[in-house]
């Protein structure tokens, strides 16, 4: 293979896997906090590209204002998950009730829910958006690179730095953080925990909401979209260290480097085999994840 | 063979900035009862888990029988020969008090048959026969203690490391643990007893040794310790040394 | 005393199951009630681990296609007859269930249902997109079909007529409930419930828990893939969506929550209350509502996660045992000890 080709894939890697991390942000944040794995991710992030597709074929608004909704709505419905569903198993845990694989069939409750009515709403059918950045390209150093992966990806490292930002610098960051840290002590200093929960879950949301739409002019959106990216999502966490918000990222980086390259050698169904088979050796070499601590 | 079951040379723990243990050295002979004493966050707790192989140690090395077992895994060190209870007893759920003897039992052998009879043993010489088919979730605080030093004797240590053994007790189940300590020495079990309340480590140690901010400041008989200035320092302060001398 | 409860319960279902084919001599009521033993022996593999571990697997499907397509494999490419293949597909899947538990099972956390969901989703996507592989045909998406030898023929494992499936399954499922019956009281069978209940504890008594959760998995795996197996020869076909999808790993799952993990009987229970519910969705929709059953397991599952977490087997329990506890519990609100702040 060529230095040409290489570099490309390469290239298409870093942006691929920037927004992979960027996905994988909400989950990190959620797990970081609550101690508790969204199994639902992915079905948000779906959520989020039918609400896109949704504005843009009803109104024939731009993916790219569509933000302006999606990233409120998917706040809203973080929100409401975790006060209604998931706030009365956290309830019960406080009482030492402690079964820490509830939350996880929790979500997969709610991942059930929501991808099927999705399913029933609007079919297997595969969608598309066209727009005029899906085929837009700008050259660098004679590489065309795609505008709008570009742009996922920057918003992705835009977005890592802003949340790292806003969790060190503000009120309800620093809250958020003492919750992570200790919940009864976090309560017992004044933070309403049940409401820094609720904006967690969220806020973590919210971030999907935003990759949803820039997610929809290149990538086609079906009802099993979700969950592809939820499992992703899953593999870069883990990758990176669950937890953290650059290892989120950095795993991104990586599975994304990783698959577009091996997909210059075999199929890419191929290479998402021999990029599990990566996970595992990482995962044996450094249990916690790229940027965990052990 | 040796006279020491077991040796501690030189081991030490970090924890950041903080030296939670400095290098530490000590022995123990067959048979004997040992108390480690020291006022909290002295280190005694971090001590007694890098024994016992729930933590690494940063240096030195811990022979028992002779053999080096530091980097082995707890579960490991359990099966050579050394037992260990912890500070907040917590059964296994949805199994019965013999049940969870059963557990430790297991170690040695893979029959249900024979560690169903090895565990009744503990469970009768812990004098919770009566409360054996109880749902060991429903025991009392106490009686979990018991059964937590029923579980790990039932894997036939040479060494029982013991974390508080009458904390939070009455002042007469502190004499009945202390009578079943003293029984279980008396199997040929040599005993290493982690403990805040003096009273209880005077009367059963044969010996002690004192920790205060990770350093050993004394070893010696109970009541020669106790009366050392060093260790009435640690554990009342300045003043009360200056007072009282 | 819990044994004693599962004959209780378990008896009069034995008994009705072996006489309902000759009651109901209908081959579609005796295919479906197939099915139902199906999925209860899936549940049941999938309970042998998780429900003892207490780590969720959402990638058991993953086995039952792996030995499903081992066994059809082994008959139409070297002619070995499907209970052999059965058996080797078992054996492959517990091989393969060793690696991704051994990554996992050393780490606290949610690290075994997040690589085991990814592990079998990734195994489903590249078969819908292989159609050889080495020189096997695998045919993708579409799936294989077991070639009929016509007939009966017990080593080909082909029966005209339902009722011989009926009875394999039925017998397959008898078998891994006394399976978990003497894992239950075997050293495995307490290692696992010390190591959910207290890991630390479970370790300082001498028990590598690694070793032991891997032990599990792998009988499981081996289970599950007899199952997935069974379903091959039964449809004589097999596909990566049915055999491996995630769709299957989920009603395990739910099956076993629902109808109470960790015990013999849940999973069946769990079975036999949510398949015919399933099934009456499908059938009274006419399979123009896509999904809509898959909904109802989700809010089945949360509503059982939130408010019986052990599941519908608890109250019978009470109602059909009562009283039997000798030893009534004491509930001597105790005071725990202050937890010395130390350890640093």
């Amino acid at each position: 293979m060529d230095a040409l080709t290489l570099s490309f894939a390469v290239i298409n890697g870093l942006l691929l896997g920037g927004i992979y991390g960027g996905v994988a942000l909400g989950l990190s944040l959620i797990f970081g906090v609550m101690r508790v794995i969204n199994f639902a991710h992915g079905s948000f992030l779906m959520l989020a590209m039918y609400c896109s597709y949704l504005l843009w074929a009803s109104l024939g608004v731009h993916p790219y204002v569509s933000i302006l909704v999606t990233v409120p709505f998917l706040f809203g419905v973080g929100y409401v998950v975790q006060s209604v569903v998931i706030s009365p198993l956290i309830r019960r845990e406080r009482a030492l009730v402690v079964e820490p694989t509830s939350a996880l069939l929790l979500t997969a409750g709610v991942y059930l829910v929501v991808d099927n009515s999705v399913l029933m709403a609007f079919g297997p059918d595969v969608r598309s958006v066209t727009t005029d950045i899906t085929y837009e390209s700008i050259f660098v150093a004679g590489l065309p690179i795609n505008l709008a992966r570009l742009i996922g990806f920057a918003a992705a490292i835009l977005v890592a730095f802003a949340l790292s930002f806003w969790l060190k610098h503000s009120d309800m960051g620093r809250a958020i953080r003492a919750t992570a840290q200790n919940r009864d002590a976090a309560a017992l200093s004044g933070i309403n925990v049940p409401l820094i929960y609720n904006v967690t879950f969220g806020l973590g949301c919210a971030v999907l909401g935003l990759f949803g739409a820039l997610l929809v002019p290149f990538f086609s959106i079906t009802p099993t979209i979700g969950l592809s990216f939820g499992i992703k999502s899953f593999l870069v966490v883990v990758l990176g260290g669950i937890g953290s918000i650059p290892g989120s990222i950095l795993g991104g980086l990586l599975l994304g480097v990783f698959e577009s390259v091996a997909a210059q050698f075999v199929t890419a169904t191929s290479a998402a085999i021999f990029s599990f088979g990566l996970f595992i050796v990482i995962l044996l070499m450094r249990p916690a994840g790229l940027m965990g601590r052990a | 063979m040796s006279t020491r079951i077991l040796e501690v040379d030189g081991i030490s723990k970090r924890f950041g900035g903080l030296q939670a243990v400095s290098p530490l050295s000590f022995h123990m002979a067959p048979g004997e009862i040992l108390g480690l004493l020291g006022p909290n966050g002295a280190g005694k707790t971090t001590a007694f888990n890098m024994i016992a192989g729930a933590l690494r140690t940063d240096t030195g090395a811990i022979r028992f029988n002779g053999r080096d077992i530091v980097g082995e895994k707890p579960w490991d060190i359990c099966r050579l020969g050394i037992a260990r209870t912890f500070q907040l007893s917590k059964p296994f759920g949805g199994l019965s008090v013999v049940e969870n003897v059963m557990v430790g039992a297991f170690v040695r052998t893979a029959s249900e048959m024979e560690a169903r009879a090895e565990a009744e043993k503990v469970v009768d010489f812990l004098g919770l026969t009566a409360k054996a088919c109880t749902d060991a979730e429903d025991l009392t605080a106490f009686d979990r203690r018991k059964l937590e030093l029923g579980r790990a004797l039932a894997t036939g240590p040479r060494l029982l490391l013991m974390d508080e053994v009458v904390a939070g007790a009455t002042p007469t189940e502190a004499q009945e643990m202390v009578a079943l300590v003293r029984r279980v020495r008396d199997l040929g079990v040599s005993i290493l007893i982690v403990e805040h309340v003096m009273k209880v480590i005077m009367g059963l140690s044969d010996r002690v040794i004192v920790l205060d901010y990770g350093k050993l400041i004394a070893d010696g008989p109970p009541q020669q310790v106790v009366n050392q200035p060093d260790v009435l320092k640690a554990y009342f302060g300045e003043r009360y040394v200056q007072v009282h001398a | 005393m819990r044994a004693s409860f599962t004959l209780i319960l378990g008896l009069p279902l034995l008994v009705a199951a072996l006489i309902l084919p000759f009651v109901v001599a209908d081959s579609y009521v005796v295919h479906s009630a197939a099915m139902v033993l199906y999925f209860a022996y899936m549940a049941s593999s999938w309970n042998f681990v998780c429900g003892y571990v207490g780590q969720v697997s959402l990638g058991h499907a993953a086995f039952s296609g792996i030995a499903g397509y081992a066994s059809v494999l082994l008959f139409t490419g070297l002619g070995l007859s499907p209970w052999i293949g059965m058996i080797l597909g078992g054996v492959l899947a517990a091989a393969i269930s060793v690696p991704v538990g051994y990554a996992t099972f050393r780490l606290k956390g949610p690290y075994f249902t997040l690589t085991s969901i990814a592990f079998a989703e990734i195994m489903r996507i590249w078969l819908e997109n292989t159609d050889e592989f080495l020189g096997i045909p695998l045919k993708g998406a579409q799936g294989l079909t077991v070639p009929p030898v016509g007939g009966t023929s017990f080593l080909a494992f082909q029966f005209d007529g339902k009722l011989p499936y009926y009875f394999i399954i039925l017998a397959m499922l008898v078998g891994v409930m006394a399976a978990t019956h003497v894992m239950e009281r075997s050293r495995l069978g307490f290692y696992l419930k010390a190591i959910r209940g207290n890991r630390d504890g479970a370790e300082a008594l001498g028990i590598d828990p690694t070793r032991y959760c891997l032990t599990a998995l792998a009988l499981s795996a081996f289970l599950t893939g007899l199952g997935g197996a069974y379903y091959a020869q039964l449809f004589r076909y097999i596909n990566p969506e049915r055999n491996m999808g995630i769709d299957l790993s989920i009603d395990m799952a739910v099956m076993t929550i629902v109808g109470g993990q960790g015990t013999i009987l849940g999973p069946t229970l769990g079975a036999l209350v949510l398949h015919p519910v399933g099934e009456m969705v499908r059938a009274s929709l006419g399979g123009h509502v896509l999904g809509l059953h898959l909904i109802i397991y989700g809010v089945v599952l949360m509503l059982a996660v939130l408010y019986f977490p052990k599941g519908i087997i608890a109250p019978l329990q009470r109602w059909l045992t009562p009283a039997s506890k000798t030893t009534a519990p004491q509930t001597t609100v105790t005071v725990a000890t202050p937890k010395e702040v130390e350890g640093r």
